[in-house]
C-alpha cells in the first residue's frame, strides 16, 4: 500500500500523543506562530487557497464561510467547534480528541485569529466523556503554555476558549441548533437569514466548524495552501477521515484522499468483507445520505462530486457496509426510527411527516394491514418533506427513505408477500443458523 | 428605499427591509401562513406560506423573505399550490377532526383554509398522536394541546408582549407539546389575546366558549371604552337576540394587534338584562316607567324654576354630547362637576396598552369645556357639599371602573331632587326622582379623545335598544325644545 499524508491522523501510533509536550515536540503550536505572524485576512487566504472544505458534512469551502464575517464588526465574533459528532455511523472527531486534542486547539486560535474572534467554543456531545476530559486538559495546558488567554505569544491577539457538554441530541450537531443549545436554549435550528456568519451565538458574528476542518488548520498553515492542493481531487482537495463500520475485516477511522476509490477502500484498507459474507449496499456518508447498490459502488470514488453524481453524499465519511443479512424492511424502519426519535418538531413537514414515516414503517413491518401502496405514501410524504424546513433534517430524513425504497422496492414488497417471518428474522437466529451450517 | 417587486405578474411596491408576506398582505394577496402574526417575530415553523421565486431552486417561505429589487413571485402556481396541499396534509394528520365541538370551528384557520383548497380524504391511516385535553392553564384560559399546531405565536406573545414568558413547547418531534412551566399559569391583564392569535381551537377563553357558534354572530366595529387609550375593538353580537358576546381588538396603530383583558368585559353591560330600557319617574314609593320626552319635560320644568342646578358628569360621554350638554346647562348658569372614581390613578401606564384613567373620554371631556370657556368646579365630593334645587347626573356608562359606585349612588339618593341619565338597570335599585334611560357607545355616533389627543370616530354601530334611549344631545335637544313650545304656549 502507498503511504498516504496523514494530516488529522498525524498522530497515529505516537505514545503520550495527547500530551502538551509531545504535541509540541512534533512542531505543535508551529503553525500558530506563523498564522500570528501573518495578518488575518492572509490566514483566510490561504485557507481560502487550500481549497479545504467543511467536514462536518456540507461540504462547503471554509475559507468563504470564514470571509462573509463582516470585517468591520466591532462587537464580539465567535467561534464554535462543532464536535457534537451525531450522525450514525460517524466517529471521526473522536479519533482526533483522542489522538491530538492539541491539533484542534491550535487550529481553532489560528481560526479565531483569522475571523478576529475573541472567544470560542468546543460543543461536544455529551456521551463523549473521556474525550471531554482530554479537550478540557488540553484547554488548560494550552492555557498554561500561553496559547490561550490574553496577548497570546506577544502577537496582541487574545482568545479564550471554553468546552460545552451538550445533551446529547442530533439536531445539536446542525449548526444553528448547537448555537441555541449553546445559547442555554432548547436545541433547535434558527431561521436563515440571518446566517451564523453576520448574527449566530448570541446574535453576533460567528464561524461553526467541524472538529477535523479546524483540526486540517495548522497542517495547511505549516505545509502551504498548495501542498494542501495537491491532494485529493480538484474540487475535493485534501483528506478526509472515514468512518468504516458494518462486516468489515477492519473496521475504523481511515485517513484517505479525497478522490479514493470506494472498492480499494473496502477491499485493500478495511480488508474486505468479513465471514465471506456478500455486499448489499453502502450508505456511503452518514444515516442521511442515500444508500447506494453494489452496482453504483463499483467505480465510485470518495469525493463530494463522484458521491453527489451517484445521488447521495460524502456528508461526514461514514461509510456504513450493508451485508446480505440485512433486511431492508428492518433498515428502513431504523432510519425513519432515528429520524422521528431526533426531529426538534419545529417546522410542520419534519415534525408530522418524520412521524408519519415512522408510524407507517411500524405498521409495515409488523405486517399490520400494509400494502404496497404504503411505500408510494412514503415516497410521496418523503418527497414532500424535502427542501421545505429550516434546518436539513427533514431532508436527511426523506433521502435515504426515498433511496431504500427505489432501490430495494422489490425486497420490501416480497416482505409483504412472504410475510416477515422469513425476511425478518432475529438476527441472532441467523448466526446460529450460520454457526451450525 | 421602495422596492418593485412581482407578485403573480403584477408589479407591487415595498420597501426595503419589508418581507414578501407583508407587501402581499398590503396589497390584498392571500398567502396561506399559521405561524406569522403581524404583532409577534417571525418564527418561520409552519412552512406554510410557500411562494415560488423565478431563479430560486426552492420554494421560500414568504414571512422570511426580504425583498429584492426585481424579485418575480409566485404565490399560486402549480408548485406553490402543491406545497400548500401538502403543508395542510401535514398540520392535519394529528389534529384532532372534533370540528362539531371545538369551539374555534367557524373561525378556525385550518378549517377554513380546509374548505378553501382541502376537502379530500385524508392519506393518513396509523393512529394520530394523543396529547392532554381540556387543561386548566390560568384564570381565563383552557388549553388543548392535542388541537395545538405548534405554530408557537402563544409562546412568542408570552416572551415578546407582555414578557410574562409563562409557556414552551415542551419535547421533540411529534411529541412536541405546548404547556406551561411547572407552577406556572397564564395570568396576566393580556391573557384572551392567545386565544385570538391561536389559529386553531388550542387555546379557548372561558368566558366565550360554548357561549354561541360564531357563525351566529356579528362582527361590530367599535372603540373601547374601557380606558383612556381607546383600542380598536370589534363585538361579537347576534342581532336577532340582540345580545353581544365578547370583544376582540381590531388592528390599529392605537393597540397594534392586542387589547387588556378587561376591555374584553365591555360588552356585558350592553345586554339588555343590565340596560335601563326606558325612562322612569319616581312616583311616592316605586319608579313609574315613563316616556323620556315626558321626562324630560318634568325636567326641563323643575330647571326653569330651580335656583340651583348642579350637573354632575362622568368621562365617559362622546364629545359631541358634552358640546350639546355644556352649551346648553352653561346658559343656565348650572355649574359642571366632574365625577371621577376615587382610587383611580390616572397617569398609570402598564406599558402595554392599558391606562389608569378609566375613562375613555376625560381629553374631550376638558377640551369640550375648555371651548366654552367653563371649569369644572371639582369631584364628587365638592359635588355633594352643594344643595342644588335640581341636580343632573351623568352616570358612567362602565360602573365597574369606579371602585366606589356603590356608596356614591346611595349619597347621591340623599339629595333633593335628581335627574340620573344613565343606560344601566342598576340604577332601578336606587330611589332617584328621575331615570333618563340613555343609550351605550356602540349605539350612538360621536368621538372619543384619547389619553393622546387622538380623536376616535366612531360610528352608530347597531341601532338604540328601543326610542326610549336616547343620548345626551338628543336630550338635551328635547330639553330646547321643550323650552321653546313652552315659550310659544306662554305667547299664547
Amino acid at each position: 500500500m502507498e503511504s498516504l499524508t496523514k494530516i488529522t491522523t498525524a498522530f497515529e501510533g505516537i505514545a503520550n500523543s495527547r500530551a502538551l509536550a509531545c504535541y509540541e515536540q512534533h512542531d505543535g503550536y508551529q503553525a500558530l506562530r506563523k498564522a500570528l505572524a501573518l495578518s488575518p485576512a492572509e490566514v483566510i487566504q490561504q485557507v481560502k487557497d487550500s481549497g479545504l472544505r467543511g467536514r462536518g458534512g456540507a461540504g462547503f469551502p471554509t475559507g468563504l464561510k470564514w470571509s462573509f464575517v463582516p470585517q468591520d464588526y466591532k462587537g464580539n465574533k465567535y467561534l464554535v467547534c462543532n464536535n457534537d459528532e451525531g450522525e450514525p455511523g460517524t466517529f471521526k472527531d473522536r479519533y482526533i480528541c483522542e489522538l491530538s486534542p492539541h491539533m484542534l486547539v491550535e487550529g481553532m486560535i489560528i481560526s479565531a485569529y483569522a475571523i478576529g474572534a475573541g472567544k470560542g467554543y468546543i460543543y461536544t456531545r455529551y456521551e463523549f466523556f473521556d474525550e471531554i476530559e482530554w479537550l478540557q486538559t488540553a484547554i488548560a495546558e494550552a492555557y498554561q503554555a500561553g496559547y490561550l488567554g490574553k496577548d497570546i505569544l506577544g502577537s496582541g491577539f487574545s482568545f479564550d476558549l471554553d468546552h460545552y457538554a451538550g445533551a446529547g441530541a442530533y439536531i445539536c450537531g446542525e449548526e444553528t441548533g448547537l448555537l441555541s443549545s449553546l445559547e442555554g436554549k432548547k436545541g433547535q435550528p434558527k431561521l436563515k437569514p440571518p446566517f451564523p456568519a453576520v448574527s449566530g451565538y448570541l446574535g453576533c458574528p460567528t464561524i461553526v466548524n467541524n472538529t477535523e476542518t479546524l483540526a486540517t488548520v495548522p497542517w495547511i498553515i505549516n505545509n502551504g495552501a498548495a501542498a494542501h492542493r495537491a491532494i485529493g481531487t480538484e474540487k475535493s482537495a485534501g483528506t478526509k477521515l472515514f468512518c468504516i463500520s458494518g462486516h468489515v475485516q477492519k473496521p475504523g477511522v481511515y485517513e484517505l484522499p479525497l478522490g479514493y476509490p470506494f472498492m480499494k477502500f473496502l477491499q485493500e484498507d478495511a480488508g474486505g468483507m468479513a465471514d465471506g459474507l456478500q455486499l448489499k449496499g453502502c450508505i456511503p456518508g452518514g444515516a442521511s445520505a442515500p444508500i447506494l447498490t453494489p452496482a453504483e459502488l463499483q467505480d465510485l470514488t470518495l469525493d463530494y462530486e463522484a458521491l453527489a453524481a451517484k445521488g447521495s453524499m460524502l456528508g461526514s465519511g461514514a461509510v456504513i457496509i450493508i451485508d446480505q443479512r440485512q433486511s431492508m424492511v428492518e433498515l428502513l424502519k431504523v432510519t425513519v426510527d432515528f429520524f422521528h426519535h431526533e426531529s426538534c418538531g419545529q417546522c410542520t413537514p419534519c415534525r408530522e411527516g418524520t412521524g408519519w414515516l415512522a408510524s407507517i414503517m411500524h405498521n409495515y413491518s409488523a405486517g399490520n394491514k400494509a400494502k404496497r401502496a404504503d411505500l408510494d405514501l412514503m415516497h410521496a410524504v418523503s418527497k414532500q418533506m424535502m427542501g421545505k424546513t429550516i434546518c436539513a433534517l427533514s431532508d436527511a430524513a426523506a433521502m435515504p427513505t426515498m433511496a431504500i425504497i427505489a432501490k430495494y422496492r422489490q425486497e420490501l414488497e416480497d416482505f409483504l408477500e412472504q410475510g416477515q417471518k422469513k425476511q425478518h428474522e432475529p438476527f441472532y437466529q441467523q448466526q446460529e443458523q450460520r454457526g451450525s451450517a | 428605499m421602495s422596492i418593485a417587486v412581482n407578485i403573480n405578474g403584477k408589479e407591487y411596491q415595498g420597501q426595503a427591509g419589508q418581507t414578501v408576506m407583508e407587501v402581499a398582505k398590503a396589497n390584498d394577496i392571500y398567502i396561506p401562513h399559521f405561524c406569522w402574526h403581524p404583532g409577534l417575530s417571525v418564527a418561520g415553523v409552519c412552512r406554510f406560506c410557500m411562494v415560488a421565486v423565478e431563479g430560486r431552486p426552492k420554494l421560500e417561505i414568504a414571512c422570511n423573505l426580504p425583498l429584492a429589487d426585481g424579485m418575480k413571485i409566485h404565490t399560486n402556481n402549480a408548485e406553490v399550490k402543491e406545497a400548500h396541499k401538502w403543508a395542510l396534509e401535514f398540520h392535519l394528520i394529528n389534529h384532532p377532526l372534533d370540528c362539531p365541538i371545538c369551539d374555534q370551528a367557524g373561525e378556525c384557520g385550518l378549517q377554513d383554509y380546509y374548505m378553501e383548497v382541502g376537502k379530500y380524504p385524508s392519506q393518513m391511516r396509523a393512529d394520530k398522536v394523543l396529547k392532554p385535553k381540556a387543561l386548566d392553564v390560568g384564570t381565563d384560559l383552557v388549553l388543548d394541546t392535542e388541537r395545538c399546531i405548534l405554530c408557537s405565536r402563544c409562546v412568542r406573545f408570552e416572551e415578546e408582549v407582555t414578557k410574562t414568558s409563562a409557556l414552551g413547547i415542551f419535547d421533540r418531534g411529534d411529541r412536541s407539546i405546548i404547556g406551561t412551566y411547572k407552577d406556572k399559569k397564564i395570568d396576566h391583564d393580556y391573557t384572551t389575546n392567545l386565544v385570538d392569535i391561536c389559529p386553531v381551537g388550542a387555546f379557548t377563553s372561558k368566558d366565550f366558549r360554548f357561549q354561541k357558534r360564531v357563525w351566529f354572530t356579528e362582527e361590530v366595529a367599535s372603540v373601547c371604552p374601557g380606558c383612556s387609550t381607546g383600542c380598536a375593538v370589534e363585538l361579537a353580537f347576534n342581532r336577532k337576540l340582540h345580545r353581544y358576546y365578547r370583544v376582540k381588538p381590531r388592528s390599529s396603530e392605537v393597540n397594534g394587534e392586542w387589547m387588556c383583558n378587561f376591555g374584553r368585559t365591555i360588552y356585558g353591560h350592553l345586554n339588555i338584562e343590565k340596560r335601563l330600557l326606558t325612562s322612569q319617574v319616581w312616583d311616592d314609593d316605586s319608579y313609574q316607567a315613563t316616556d323620556t320626552p315626558l321626562v324630560l319635560a318634568q325636567l326641563h320644568d323643575k330647571l326653569t324654576r330651580a335656583k340651583s342646578i348642579g350637573l354632575l358628569v362622568s368621562c365617559q360621554y362622546m364629545s359631541e354630547e358634552y358640546r350639546s350638554l355644556f352649551d346648553y346647562f352653561a346658559k343656565l348658569n348650572a355649574g359642571i362637576w366632574e365625577w371621577r372614581s376615587e382610587s383611580e390613578d390616572r397617569t398609570a401606564f402598564d406599558g402595554i396598552l392599558m391606562r389608569g384613567d378609566r375613562n375613555a373620554n376625560s381629553e374631550g371631556f376638558a377640551q369640550e369645556l375648555q371651548t366654552l370657556g367653563l371649569q369644572s368646579r371639582g369631584g364628587f365630593d365638592d359635588f355633594c357639599a352643594n344643595s342644588f334645587d335640581v341636580a343632573i347626573v351623568l352616570a358612567p356608562e362602565l360602573l365597574t371602573t369606579f371602585t366606589n359606585v356603590e356608596q356614591q349612588l346611595q349619597q347621591l339618593q340623599s339629595l333633593p331632587f335628581v335627574s340620573m341619565w344613565s343606560c344601566s338597570s342598576d340604577m332601578l335599585e336606587r330611589s332617584y326622582a328621575q331615570l333618563v334611560a340613555m343609550r351605550c357607545f356602540i349605539e350612538k355616533m360621536g368621538s372619543f379623545t384619547n389619553h393622546a389627543g387622538n380623536v376616535q370616530a366612531l360610528p352608530q354601530a347597531i341601532a338604540p335598544l328601543n326610542e326610549n334611549c336616547i343620548d345626551v344631545s338628543a336630550a338635551v335637544a328635547v330639553l330646547e325644545s321643550s323650552g321653546q313650545k313652552g315659550a310659544h304656549a306662554s305667547a299664547n
